[in-house]
């Protein structure tokens, strides 16, 4: 079988781009008010180990799923742990959709109404899981070709107003960030996507050391997203924004350029990847229903169901406080299912090859 | 069999691009009216907003001014929109002008509900007119029938603007509204005599409020002090006059017992454009530092008398400052900084002629 790192290093790096630049960045603006690098390094760090420890457990296993592995323990075993990641998935993918459609119409389409948005969002993603996971990483090489030139452009010109300065100062006393209820919120960005990596396998089959170089390349991302608003508006200024990043793009002015917003550009490029995570994160759900049902049902009927159900879930969110409600209530979920998977694969492979080991 | 389903996803994607418009309630083009420039002035605690919309017909465009008032901004704009036969879309608005009094009472809940806005850009160019918002607009509609984007190409870099003009977004206002260390000065313009626009100078923001104003010399004072180019700038002295090439600067920072000090290089590139008698290399040059360098503290009394630093010179101080004292940067700092600016020029050429090089030859 062929070696896909490289697809799935791309996949890695789409959604949490899309991840990082809407809701990340007052996040991490609201922890502290100074030094912001230190939660972003810190929170960094956690991503980094706690992807290492995850594909080390897998690779324990080789390229056997999630699933299997769990299942191979016990049945209470698995439920102990794919309920809540069941529950988790599910409630990130109806808010991501809920809270990206709001993004949407409060940058650009302002008069269509929020179920149309998030129709549409939905069809297209649910389109993607449908035609299964290897159609969806070669969608996502085919995202990166198209929309990273675009991405880099943007980055690149948001330079245009930064104010060295404001980065002072650069360290803080206080660490206060690590009890703020915000920064929990922020590990959406940090550690919120990359549960698939024990679902893909045996269909895509990836090296583990390059996953966990590859995802270094998110660093300047992460750094981007914070400090570009940071040193355009100073902090005192960015925590006024619920979309500080937006904001910092709307403000370049390109003479040359015959468009007046390239913030829209931005936007669309990322709103892409987030159906690209949304799609991932919906799979892995398929996933794990179709364990549970019987075989006669067939796949299709089962994305068509929990779009269905992600659909009136999304359009049951009134309004942009709630959403920020069940950002925290979700932050609570991803800690559990993000600490606990990780941690105990690493455990189990670690049995099973003692078990193996003196079998022998 | 296979050719029906065939047919089927055909038609299904066929109902895709149906999607591909994105709009919703769609207005077309000739359904708008985007005004380029909005005036707002403020009456008896109500906003009297002034829009300059563009009109084309058959002999070329004409603008169009249309004068409301009411409780808010977006109030105002509604209104006007449903008595004209087309939607009025702030999407395009290039230039805010503020007349001068309500600039005095406090622009900050208009500049926020701008950045609230989902309309209106973050990048419009600001401006505050020192004069009756009224005769100022009547009077530019007078004189510039042909065109109605004149204000928006006042401002513009590479069309009419020259260093002695301030340029200050919306963004850039509500930054300094927030910001421990940063004011901002807005280009202060009134109708001129025989040019359509007259640039004034620029008025003083303090926290969203104009608190003073300073003159076009000092503007390109401060324009070179923020790097912006004060390039092609003519300088006129007692015995010459220069034309400024290229400019730069360099700080140097500290605190002397708590007290602010900074010092600070200005570096001129001129070249002679005209003399009067024969003034030597040296003299011009010497003519040309006394002559800035008083313009400059004259300014910065002015700047320190009103506790605004438009210079953002405490953006210098962010190192030595801790942040919760940063926070009284205007009040208790600016007003005992210690500034010493250093003009250097050199003359690059002279122009076609020579000129005499020392004094001493003479």
């Amino acid at each position: 079988m062929m070696d896909k790192s490289l697809q799935v290093v791309l996949v890695h790096i789409l959604i949490h781009i899309g991840l990082i630049f809407f809701i990340f960045p007052t996040n991490i603006i609201d922890t502290t008010t100074a030094a912001h690098w230190i939660p972003i390094l810190l929170g960094f760090l956690f991503h980094w180990i706690l992807i290492s420890l995850y594909t080390k457990g897998l690779s324990l296993f080789e390229s056997q799923n999630l699933l299997d592995i769990y299942i191979q323990f016990s049945k209470p075993v698995a439920v102990i742990f794919l309920l809540p990641l069941f529950i988790y998935t599910f409630m990130v993918t109806s808010v991501t959709i809920r809270a990206y459609a709001e993004t949407i119409s409060l940058v650009f389409l302002s008069d269509t109404p929020l179920w149309a948005i998030m129709l549409l969002t939905l069809l297209i993603s649910g389109y993607i899981t449908s035609l299964g996971v290897q159609a969806l990483f070669r969608t996502g090489m085919l995202m990166a070709l198209i929309f990273f030139p675009l991405i880099a452009f943007v980055l690149c010109m948001s330079f245009q107003n930064v104010d060295w300065h404001y980065i002072f100062p650069l360290w803080n006393r206080h660490f206060s960030f690590l009890t703020n209820p915000d920064y929990l919120e922020s590990s959406f960005a940090f550690f919120g996507g990359f549960m698939y990596l024990g679902f893909i396998q045996p269909k895509v089959l990836f090296k583990r050391k390059k996953i966990i170089w590859g995802s270094l390349l998110l660093l300047p991302f992460f750094l981007m997203a914070v400090y570009i608003p940071l040193l355009t508006f100073g902090e005192e200024t960015a925590s006024q924004y619920h979309f500080p990043f937006i904001v910092a793009v709307d403000t370049i002015d390109i003479t040359w350029l015959m468009f007046d917003r390239i913030t829209m550009f931005f936007l669309l490029c990322t709103v892409t990847f987030v159906m690209l995570f949304t799609a991932l994160t919906a799979w892995i759900n398929v996933e794990i229903l179709r364990r549970c049902i019987p075989k006669s049902i067939r796949t299709s009927y089962i994305v068509i169901g929990l779009s269905l159900l992600t659909f009136i879930m999304g359009i049951n969110i009134p309004d942009w406080r709630d959403v920020e409600l069940l950002f925290g209530l979700n932050a609570w979920m991803r800690l559990y299912v993000y600490l606990t998977i990780p941690s105990s694969i690493f455990i189990l492979g670690w049995i099973s090859r003692r078990k193996e080991a003196a079998a022998a | 069999m296979m050719s029906r389903r065939l047919l089927l996803k055909l038609a299904m994607l066929a109902c895709c691009t149906l999607t591909l418009s994105g709009c919703w309630d769609n207005r077309d083009i000739n359904h708008r009216s985007l005004p380029v420039v909005m005036g707002i002035s403020r009456e008896d605690s109500k906003y009297k907003v002034f829009l300059d919309i563009p009109q084309t017909s058959d002999d070329g465009t004409r603008s169009m001014l249309v004068t409301r008032t009411g409780q808010t901004i977006t109030e105002v704009v509604d209104e006007i929109s449903s008595n004209m036969e087309t939607r009025v879309d702030l999407l395009h608005l290039k230039v805010i002008i503020f007349e001068r009094k309500y600039a005095e009472e406090g622009l900050i809940d208009s500049i926020s509900s701008f950045m609230r806005s989902r309309e209106i850009s973050a990048k419009a160019m600001v401006a505050i007119c020192d004069e009756d918002l009224g005769t100022f607009f009547s009077k530019l509609q007078k004189n510039s029938s042909s065109d109605q984007t004149v204000l928006y190409n006042f401002f513009e870099k590479n069309a009419g603007w020259s260093p002695s003009v301030a340029v200050t977004r919306t963004w850039e206002i509500f930054r300094s509204i927030h910001s421990y260390t940063r004011d901002i000065a807005i280009p202060l313009i009134k109708s001129g005599k025989s040019t359509v626009i007259e640039n004034v100078g620029a008025a003083i923001i303090r926290e969203g409020r104009m608190v003073g104003q300073i003159t076009a010399d000092e503007t390109l004072l401060m324009n070179a002090f923020d790097e912006e180019s004060a390039h092609g700038k003519i300088e006129v002295m007692n015995h010459a006059s220069v034309l400024i090439v290229s400019n730069s600067m360099k700080h140097h920072v500290a605190l002397k017992d708590g007290d602010p000090y900074m010092r600070s290089q200005i570096n001129l590139k001129v070249s002679v454009l005209e003399t009067r008698g024969e003034p030597s290399v040296d003299m011009i040059k010497d003519e040309l530092e006394t002559l800035l360098t008083q313009r400059f503290n004259k300014m910065f009394k002015n700047i320190q008398r009103h506790e605004a630093d438009i210079l953002g010179v405490g953006q210098y101080f962010r190192t030595r400052i801790p942040r919760n004292k940063l926070a009284h940067w205007r009040t208790e700092y600016l007003p005992r900084l210690k500034i010493d600016l250093d003009v250097k020029t050199t003359i690059q050429n002279e122009g076609n002629l020579k000129t005499v090089r020392d004094a001493s030859i003479k």
